[in-house]
């Protein structure tokens, strides 16, 4: 998986409150609706300074506290390309693998990314680039399972294709006893 | 092997597992909040499942938004209602409490189970040694339609508590603690387990406010090996539930085991807006409080309610000082007014609340106005957590947010218990 973007950073203990403030949950979200309040705790302009394919790098421990997935979904639909930064939350790791957004680990990145700078990603092969600086870096491997929930689009593509499978055997089996 | 990883190897039909590896498990039970249900019922849909695979494993809890203040909630908990009949999910509590207060309670927590959460806090079941993590929605989707889920076997850190507890000193200021000596990220990824002399004495609501608190380090779940209180504990709220206690094989289990002596801890506030910010109460006598919020999935158990009516007993609150008090679980507020503490905690000016998560899901009353501050025994002092972003939100104890509220300021409890 190769992404290329424009860098927007952030600071330290980033957490989810902020990314994604719980004034704007609801229990349906229309298209678009969670992409207009992505980082808003922090720079309520956010969402109409960033545009699609942009990178969101932060410090240590990017995504900590509460389990909202809105955090990583929100990044999602605004078409952010990756998120990366030295370490992340659990949860909040784990959301972005689940709805497909690339979710980069790689220590000291924080200190060799300013706003603006091009970054270059490739997650087969393992490497960090800044355009900019010059600054290149191997990325930790990632699990295996996780880059291929990422790859197929997240948890929703892979339960949709169980589903069918698990309904096929299912119309086979009822098939064999007619 | 860990306990931990033998909880997960159990439940991915397994006889082992590493540390790292990713494998499917099938847990014991799923709680779903408000918010959780309303929102995995919605994307189970969009991935194409009609049905629950296992509707016996999930546990419905309104606890954020209930009961609702915004038409959009009422709506949407009409809807969850009407989604839990068809789906034939009985177990379902709405204004009994917060899910991770009743999860143990109701007996759904015991020794060696594995569950699921749509909410961080899921952890705090896992002081009765279990493994408890909370997931996102769309995680949770999948798991009821195809009834399993994936998890990566942690690495465990121990933290060996040992010494005595100074006069005014809590489980609470053990994790605050642990926060301001290694940090919000003290444990990412990991599974914490508390053990050491100090642990077995510790009954099992301090042990929950332990277990809760690992969340804010970054921690998958926490552990505690079950005990005799462990073991009374659950034949009181589960009585004829078997279950299994897990050993972990050796030392070499852990990625880490650190020592502390809680004998050098004095009474604890992280302040805003970081909960690793930590300093002694003694220190911070010139904030003013305007809000004491006393309750949540950290403090709103009926010791809590205990330890706040002993310092708040025939005293007022300041006269600038409001106090917002929700109850953890219907019990506990039952409970507390058998006991007289509600009495005692309003004759002291405060305002008792409905049960549930109150002012730190951001949807129950209390709401705090720019440039105020607000002293709370839950868990967490991020900015606009409860209300405005120009709040200053401090994270303490039950006893010195307690203290507190009657002081105005934030001073140490331990004064208070003295007399």
């Amino acid at each position: 998986m190769h992404i290329k973007g424009r860098a927007w950073t952030f600071g330290r203990n980033v957490n989810t409150d902020l990314i994604y403030p719980k004034m704007w949950f609801r229990p349906t979200y229309e298209p678009g609706e969670m992409a207009s309040h992505l980082m808003v705790g922090i720079d309520e302009e956010f969402p109409k300074k960033m545009r699609r394919g942009d990178l969101i790098v932060g410090g240590q421990n990017f995504g900590c506290g509460s389990s909202r997935e809105e955090a990583a979904a929100a990044m999602k639909e605004a078409g952010i390309g990756a998120v990366i930064a030295p370490s992340f939350g659990r949860l909040f790791t784990r959301n972005c693998i689940n709805v497909g957004l690339p979710v980069v680990a790689s220590p000291g990145i924080e200190e060799q990314v300013r706003a603006g700078d091009e970054i270059e990603i490739d997650l087969a092969q393992g490497y960090i680039r800044n355009l900019q600086s010059g600054y290149e870096a191997r990325l930790p491997p990632m699990a295996p399972e996780s880059l291929k929930l990422i790859e197929d689009g997240g948890i929703a593509s892979y339960t949709r294709r169980v589903l069918a499978e698990r309904r096929k055997a299912a119309d086979a089996a009822r098939g064999g006893i007619r | 092997m860990h306990a931990i990883s033998k909880i997960i190897a159990a439940h991915a039909d397994r006889k082992s597992v590493e540390v790292g590896e990713i494998v499917n498990v099938v847990p014991d039970y799923v709680m779903l909040n408000d918010r959780g249900a309303a929102r995995a019922a919605d994307l189970l849909r969009k991935m194409g499942g009609d049905k629950v695979f296992e509707p016996s494993q999930i546990v419905v809890v309104f606890d954020h938004h209930y009961p609702p203040i915004r038409q959009q909630d009422s709506v949407s908990q009409k809807k969850t209602r009407e989604w839990i009949k068809e789906q034939g999910i009985s177990k379902f509590h709405a204004g009994e409490g917060i899910g991770h207060v009743i999860f143990p309670e109701k007996g759904y927590a015991f020794p060696g189970a594995l569950i699921f959460g749509t909410d961080s806090h899921t952890v705090t079941n896992s002081a009765l040694g279990c493994v408890a993590t909370g997931m996102g929605h769309s995680d949770i989707a999948s798991y009821l339609a195809l009834g399993y889920n994936w998890l990566r076997v942690p690495e465990v850190i121990r933290f060996d508590l040992h010494g005595e507890f100074c006069p005014g000193v809590y489980a609470k200021d053990i994790a605050l603690r642990i926060a301001q000596l290694y940090g919000e990220d003290a444990a990412p990824y990991l599974g914490v387990e508390f053990a050491g002399p100090l642990v077995k004495t510790m009954q099992m609501s301090e042990r929950l406010v332990l277990c809760n608190m690992v969340i804010d380090f970054g921690a998958k779940t926490g552990y505690i090996q079950p005990d005799e209180i462990t073991a009374r504990y659950v034949s009181e709220r589960a009585p004829g539930r078997s279950w299994t206690a897990y050993n972990t094989d050796s030392d070499s289990d852990y990625g880490r085991i650190v020592d502390l002596d809680v004998s050098e801890i004095e009474p604890l506030v992280a302040i805003p807006h970081d909960l690793s910010n930590v300093q002694g109460a003694s220190k911070l006598n010139d904030v003013r409080i305007d809000e004491a919020v006393f309750g949540t999935c950290t403090g709103g158990r009926i010791e809590d309610f205990r330890v706040a009516a002993a310092i708040m007993k025939g005293r007022k609150l300041a006269p600038h000082t409001r106090m917002m008090v929700n109850p953890g679980s219907r019990e506990v507020y039952m409970q507390a007014m058998r006991e007289g503490l509600i009495d005692t905690m309003m004759e002291a000016g405060a305002q008792v609340g409905i049960t549930g998560c109150g002012p730190c899901s951001g949807c129950h009353q209390g709401m705090l106005a720019p440039a105020e501050n607000s002293i709370t025994n839950a868990s967490r002092n991020f900015r606009g957590r409860f209300g405005s972003p120009d709040a200053n939100i401090y994270v303490a104890s039950s006893a010195t947010v307690a203290a507190s509220a009657i002081a105005g300021r934030i001073v140490s409890p331990a004064d208070f218990l003295a007399h």
